[in-house]
């Protein structure tokens, strides 16, 4: 759907997954290294355990369908050469705190004299101006700050994160809708845009309006483990765990019923269980003692079964239940596959893997992975080459490590 | 001005992960006008903290702050004359968004196959958890199922206890923005070719998406990335601890060697931390449970946000661990206006969110609250359908309207 946009990528690992979703929409993005690699972001674990940037797990994962190229920014002649990759751009997206690329004359206000389409993109912590501007953080910082460790996590322990980034995960698709956006407006009024993503304010979609209803309600919530309101979430099976809520409300009534009717096929649904009155079910005002009653029932019942075989059920019975897949579950699992979800990454290193290979399917254009990340300096010379720099003067550039 | 002005979209469906999507499409000037009906409400509007009066489906503050900037429509879709108005409405549209399990539009003939046939250059999502095809892809599920399904229930709890996922539905947040990027480039496309298309959009496979990195190390090393509490693999020290105060905390991340350096300065060299064994992070692994133990002990006297300052100014990676009511005093969050001030007719001023995008030369605008259900009925039926107030009388009155 992209097709002809160019991508210049500078961004370290906050960054990759905007650039990801550009590629897999179809545009040529091209991702720009320092000469030795982006190490922080070629970091492990690696392929086949053997410790080299180009088998970094990460890399391959979040930097599938771009280009490849190297260039310092150190010497003048590297940033003579992003200017000119500035020029036949459409949009950059970049990750430097607030004032790094002004300060070597290659900020927004720099790219736009030379090329008044250019779609710039910052993902920063904090945004790029305001008290915490300047502010450093990675994914845990910037999630404290946007709020929701607040609510997650024990109640007799501290706040917690989600053990990925999901600051980034949050951050990247919005950053991406804001170069959208400004693609969608430059087709009727010629002119590129800035755009400004913080990851902090990004965390607070999270939330589900959690803050602006706070501000509203004025009653603070804290951290409740597994137990969502005033009734548990997740369940222990006999291997793991699954989600499954106690919650009434038209929509949710027949899934407790049909559970009960699960339960009681297993003879493990107590006479008053059977017998329970559900045109009267509120969670909400249940007495405590009342949900400790469904609550044990409940916590028999799944330790009794595995998850799979809990799911299974589920899905014939329409029960809202579902298993906390972990990794090894997610590739195994037979929607995804029946979708042709995964794609494999073929490195020419012998071992090949599998990464999700679109995050839609559309009618009108393949979405999704076109390619492997690229090698570091991959595609060096047909980038360059596109700017017309010729084969010698390639050399002569390799040879001062600007590229 | 926005940069959607001028752009019509269409929405059937419920809950937050569609209608969030078609939030930032709003906001930047596209007219989204929700089809909903009093007979099957939008569960998020029975979500009300004051049921007492008619007003009770108009009055849930999470369906009101969601749906800013929308117009609603009463259609009730169970009789065929309703369908024939929504039918009317997408030759009006450019977009169609929905989120209904997947029988649902096909049901009312409203398929993409079939409304393609209406209106060849539609572009139109569907957002249901699984997806359109696939054996499971009925599957009845909410957020929460989202959030278990896709991995991140697993991934967000102590090692040493079970999963408890991270707080709301992670699918609901991650899902609609892959949802409003797939349109606006659906959008740009048909600019381009006046191609339409159909989007079918998992909001499990999205979250998944999201966690390439996990599956890649699955797939490649057999390795199940799994939660642990706050840790990470990178960094050392890298937790939230104990500050002044009630449930008051601060998460602080030790990146480098360097940053190490530079937190033992900021502490006063303490004795505990002489040991040339913490100067790497393989060695500050090996001791982690007691370098944490002592953090705890050192920050407990502190006020987070102060400490917060204090490491920051040092260039320690530091941040209080905010609640709610910290978010709405936050003066980075009040620096970029991330919120802002609405009057509701039945809840009174509402403080609605901004999303994290700021462009720099056109701005999102909050315009109004998320609409009573029907409220935009006459202008609707009136002025887009033209329909007469003898045919809109005669329409309520049999419920086609309701």
């Amino acid at each position: 759907m992209l097709s002809g946009i160019r991508v210049l990528d500078l961004t370290q690992e906050p960054g990759f997954l905007a650039g990801k979703i550009l590629a897999e929409l179809g545009a040529d993005v091209i991702k720009i290294e320092p000469p030795s690699g982006d190490l922080s972001g070629r970091r492990g674990p690696f392929l086949g355990g053997v410790d080299d940037p180009e088998r970094s797990l990460l890399w391959h994962a979040l930097n599938s369908s771009k280009r490849g190229i190297t260039l310092s920014l150190e010497f003048e002649r590297g940033r003579a050469l992003l200017r000119e990759l500035i020029g036949v751009a459409d949009v950059l997206l970049e990750t430097f705190a607030p004032g790094t690329l002004d300060a070597m004359n290659l900020g927004y206000a720099d790219a736009r004299a030379k090329n008044s389409g250019i779609v710039w993109a910052s993902i920063t912590p904090f945004g790029q101006t305001g008290p915490y501007a300047m502010y450093r953080a990675h994914d845990l910082v910037a999630v404290a700050m946007g709020g929701n460790p607040s609510m997650t996590g024990d109640p007799d322990r501290p706040p917690i994160r989600c053990s990925m980034p999901t600051a980034y995960y949050h951050a990247g698709p919005e950053a991406v809708i804001g170069v959208l956006t400004a693609l969608y407006a430059r087709g009727r009024s010629q002119q590129g845009d800035y755009i400004d993503v913080s990851m902090q304010e990004a965390q607070l979609s999270s939330l589900i309006t959690g803050a602006a209803q706070y501000a509203y309600t004025e009653r603070l919530g804290t951290r409740s483990g597994a137990v969502l309101g005033r009734t548990r979430e997740i369940w222990r099976a006999k291997d793991g765990y699954v989600s499954f809520g106690l919650r009434g409300g038209a929509a949710r009534i027949p899934n407790l019923i049909a559970a009960v009717e699960y339960m009681h096929e297993n003879d493990l649904a107590p006479d008053w269980l059977r017998e329970y009155d559900w045109s009267k079910y509120n969670h909400n005002t249940l007495a405590d003692a009342e949900i400790a009653r469904f609550e044990a029932v409940f916590t028999t019942f799944f330790a009794t079964k595995t998850m799979r075989e809990l799911y299974e059920e589920a899905l014939k019975r329409r029960i809202l239940l579902a298993p906390c897949n972990n990794a090894a579950e997610i590739v195994d699992q037979p929607q995804l596959r029946a979708r042709d979800f995964f794609v494999t990454i073929e490195t020419e290193l012998g071992e090949d893997f599998e990464i999700p290979g679109f995050f839609a399917k559309s009618t009108a254009r393949k979405i999704g992975v076109r390619r492997r990340a690229p090698r570091i300096g991959e595609h060096n010379h047909e980038v360059y080459a596109e700017l017309g720099i010729d084969l010698s003067e390639l050399e002569t550039l390799q040879a001062q490590e600007i590229i | 001005m926005g940069a959607f002005d001028g752009i019509k979209v269409l929405e059937l469906g419920a809950g937050a992960a569609g209608p969030v999507a078609t939030r930032y499409l709003a906001d930047q000037g596209a007219t989204v006008l929700r089809v909903e009906s009093t007979k099957r409400p939008d569960f998020l509007r029975t979500l009300t903290q004051t049921k007492n009066s008619d007003a009770e489906l108009d009055s849930a503050p999470m369906f009101v702050l969601l749906n800013a900037n929308k117009l609603s429509v009463s259609i009730n879709m169970s009789t065929v004359e309703g369908i024939e108005l929504v039918k009317r409405l997408v030759l009006w549209a450019d977009v169609v968004s929905e989120n209904f399990s997947p029988k649902a539009m096909a049901k009312w003939g409203l398929d993409y196959p079939r409304l393609r046939e209406l209106k060849p250059d539609l572009i139109m999502v569907s957002s249901c958890l699984f997806g359109q095809t696939g054996p499971q892809r009925m599957y009845p599920g909410f957020g929460g199922q989202g959030s278990a399904l896709s991995g991140f229930n697993h991934l967000t709890g102590w090692p040493d206890r079970e999963a408890v996922g991270p707080y709301a539905t992670i699918t609901d947040s991650l899902s609609p923005k892959y949802v409003a990027l797939s349109l606006i480039a659906a959008l740009f496309h048909r600019d381009r070719t006046g191609e339409g298309q159909y989007i079918d959009l998992s909001q499990i496979e999205a979250a998944v998406y999201s966690l390439s990195e996990m599956v890649a190390r699955q797939s490649a090393r057999g390795e199940s990335v799994t939660r642990m509490g706050n840790r990470s693999e990178f960094a050392v020290p890298h937790g939230i601890y104990p500050c002044r105060g009630v449930d008051r905390w601060i998460a602080i991340a030790v990146h480098t060697d360097a940053d190490w350096k530079a937190l033992v300065r900021f502490m006063g060299n303490p004795d505990w931390v002489l040991n040339v064994e913490f100067e790497t992070l393989a060695g500050r692994r090996r001791n982690e449970d007691m370098i944490e133990e002592r953090l705890r002990v050192w920050t407990t006297d502190y006020d987070a946000h102060e400490l917060m300052q204090r490491l920051q100014d040092s260039g320690i990676e530091a941040g209080a661990v905010q609640n709610f009511q910290d978010l709405n005093g936050d003066p980075q969050l009040e620096h970029r206006e991330h919120f802002q001030s609405l009057d509701h007719v039945h809840l009174g001023t509402l403080r609605f969110e901004h999303s994290a995008i700021r462009h720099r030369s056109s701005s999102a605008e909050l315009r109004r609250p998320g609409p009573c259900l029907g409220e935009h009925n006459e202008m609707v039926l009136g002025e887009i359908l033209g329909l007469s107030q003898t045919e809109i009388q005669r329409m309520i009155a049999t419920e086609v309207i309701a």
